[in-house]
C-alpha cells in the first residue's frame, strides 16, 4: 500500500474514531499516524477536526445530541494529548492567545469548554479563567498575557449583565483586543449593543462558529502556503 | 433485546441487571436517552469493584451501540474523571433513581440502595440508552419496616430515620455534614476515613460472620 493511502486510511480512522466518540481508537489511530510519519497538523486538521465538524453537522441535524457532542469532544481531546506535542508551530497567519472564561455568578461552562477545545485545536494559546470568574480578572488576565481575544459566556440573564462591564473595561483599557461573547440569554443585538466584535448563538453555534473560525484559519493556512509555492 | 443483553451482563460478571423508564428524572441535556441500564455488582469493597463496573459499562455500551442506538455511560462515583467533558453531565443524574426504578431495591434509612437479597452492598453503574427496552415495576416504598439498626449505630448520628418514598425524593434521610465530619475525625485518627457501619449493620443481605 503506498504512502497515500494508508495517510488517508489513518486520517478517515482519526475522523471516524471522533463520530463514533471512541477515545480508544482515536488514541491508537493517532499513535498510528506517529508511528507512519505523519505530519501532526495533518492529522489533527485532516483527521480529527474533520471528524468534529461532521458531529457539528450531526448536532444541527438533530442526530446528535449533547451528551454524543461531550463524548465526541473527548475523543477529539484523547487523540490531540498524543499528537499535540509533535505539532510544529503553525503557519496559521492569524494566531493568537485567547482569553475565556465564564463570567462571575455563573457554572455553566460546557459551551465554554467546547469554544475552548477548539482554539486549542486551532493551536492558540488559551488561558481558561474556568467558570465563575470575578469581572476584573478578565481585565487583568487580559492585560498580563496580552491576548488578541477575549471570550465571555454567560447562561442566565442575571450574570449575563457581567459582560457589558467587562466589554466596557476591556475596550477602555485597550480598543484593539476583540471580544466574543456567548451564552443562551445573549443574543446578536446585546453583542452589538455593548460593542461585542463577535457573537454566538448557544454551545451548538459556539462550536460551528468555532468550526467555521478554524476552517477559514485553515483556508488561510492554505491560501498562505499557495502564495509561497507560488 | 433485553434478555440478550442481561445475560451477557450477568455471565461477564453482574450482579443484577434491571432495566428502567427514567425519563422523569432526566434533565434536558439528557432527556432523549429515557432508559436505563442499571448495573449492580457485589461489593467486596476493593478496586475490582470498580474495574468490573467500568468493563460491564462499556459491555452494555458495546451491545447497544452495535444495535445502533444511542447511550450515555454514567461512571461508577469512585471512577469519575473529572477533566472530561463528559463528566459535566454525570451530576445530573443518579445510580439510585435508576436501580429504584428498574426494581432492583429501595431507599434505606441509610440513604443506600438496599436490594433484598444483597442488601446495601452493590454498587452501581448505569447506561441510559433510546433503545427499546422491557423494563421492570420500580419500587415505590421503602421495605425497611420498623428497623432502625442503621439510625442507632451511626456513630455520628447521621441517619434521620425518616422512611423514603419515591413520591417524595428530596427528603433529608441522611445528614451529609454529620456524615462527613465523622469521616474526617476517623481519618485524622487512623488515616483512614472509612466508617460504613450503616453498610454492614443492615439485617438485608448480610454475610454470615466468617470464623476461622
Amino acid at each position: 500500500m503506498s504512502t497515500e493511502e494508508k495517510r488517508q486510511e489513518i486520517l478517515a480512522k482519526l475522523k471516524n474514531a471522533v463520530i463514533q466518540y471512541d477515545e480508544d481508537t482515536s488514541k491508537e489511530a493517532s499513535k498510528e499516524a506517529l508511528e507512519l510519519g505523519l505530519e501532526a497538523n495533518d492529522a489533527i486538521f485532516n483527521g480529527l477536526v474533520s471528524g468534529m465538524e461532521e458531529v457539528g453537522r450531526l448536532f444541527e441535524a438533530q442526530e446528535y445530541f449533547v451528551p454524543e457532542l461531550l463524548m465526541c469532544a473527548d475523543a477529539l481531546y484523547a487523540g490531540l494529548d498524543i499528537l499535540k506535542p509533535h505539532v510544529k508551530q503553525l503557519e496559521l497567519g492569524v494566531r493568537g492567545s485567547v482569553v475565556i472564561g465564564t463570567v462571575e455568578g455563573d457554572v455553566h461552562d460546557i459551551g465554554k469548554n467546547i469554544v475552548k477545545m477548539m482554539f486549542d485545536v486551532a493551536g492558540f494559546t488559551v488561558y481558561d479563567l474556568g467558570r465563575d470568574v470575578p469581572l476584573d480578572k478578565f481585565v487583568e488576565e487580559q492585560m498580563k498575557t496580552d491576548s488578541d481575544l477575549v471570550c465571555l459566556s454567560a447562561m442566565m440573564t442575571t450574570t449575563m449583565v457581567g459582560m457589558k462591564k467587562v466589554i466596557e473595561d476591556l475596550k477602555a483599557k485597550n480598543p484593539n483586543v476583540k471580544i466574543m461573547i456567548g451564552g443562551a440569554p445573549v443574543s446578536q443585538d446585546i453583542a452589538d449593543k455593548w460593542g461585542a466584535d463577535g457573537y454566538a448563538k448557544d454551545a451548538n453555534n459556539a462550536l460551528k462558529d468555532a468550526i467555521n473560525m478554524i476552517s477559514s484559519l485553515k483556508k488561510l493556512k492554505e491560501e498562505a502556503e499557495a502564495k509561497k509555492g507560488s | 433485546m433485553t434478555g440478550a443483553l442481561e445475560k451477557e451482563l450477568l455471565a461477564s460478571g453482574a450482579t443484577v441487571v434491571g432495566f428502567a423508564i427514567v425519563k422523569p428524572a432526566l434533565s434536558d441535556e439528557i432527556a432523549h436517552l429515557e432508559k436505563a441500564v442499571s448495573i449492580g455488582v457485589d461489593r467486596n469493597l476493593n478496586e475490582d469493584t470498580v474495574r468490573s463496573l467500568v468493563s460491564l459499562q462499556k459491555k452494555a455500551a458495546g451491545f447497544l451501540k452495535r444495535k445502533g442506538y444511542k447511550y450515555l455511560c454514567i461512571p461508577p462515583d469512585s471512577d469519575r474523571i473529572k477533566s472530561t467533558f463528559v463528566s459535566k453531565l454525570y451530576h445530573l443524574f443518579t445510580h439510585k433513581i435508576a436501580a429504584t426504578s428498574a426494581g432492583i431495591g429501595w431507599i434505606g434509612r441509610n440513604g443506600l440502595l438496599i436490594s433484598p437479597v444483597y442488601g446495601p452492598r452493590l454498587s452501581l453503574a448505569t447506561v441510559l440508552t433510546d433503545a427499546p427496552l422491557k423494563t421492570g415495576e420500580p419500587i415505590e416504598f421503602s421495605l425497611c419496616g420498623d428497623c432502625r439498626m442503621c439510625v442507632d449505630f451511626c456513630p455520628s448520628k447521621a441517619i434521620t430515620g425518616k422512611d423514603w418514598s419515591r413520591f417524595d425524593p428530596f427528603i433529608e434521610l441522611v445528614r451529609s455534614v454529620d456524615c462527613s465530619s465523622h469521616k474526617r475525625k476517623s481519618k485524622s485518627m487512623n488515616g483512614k476515613p472509612n466508617c460504613g457501619l450503616c453498610i454492614n449493620i443492615c439485617p438485608y443481605g448480610r454475610k454470615p460472620v466468617q470464623t476461622v
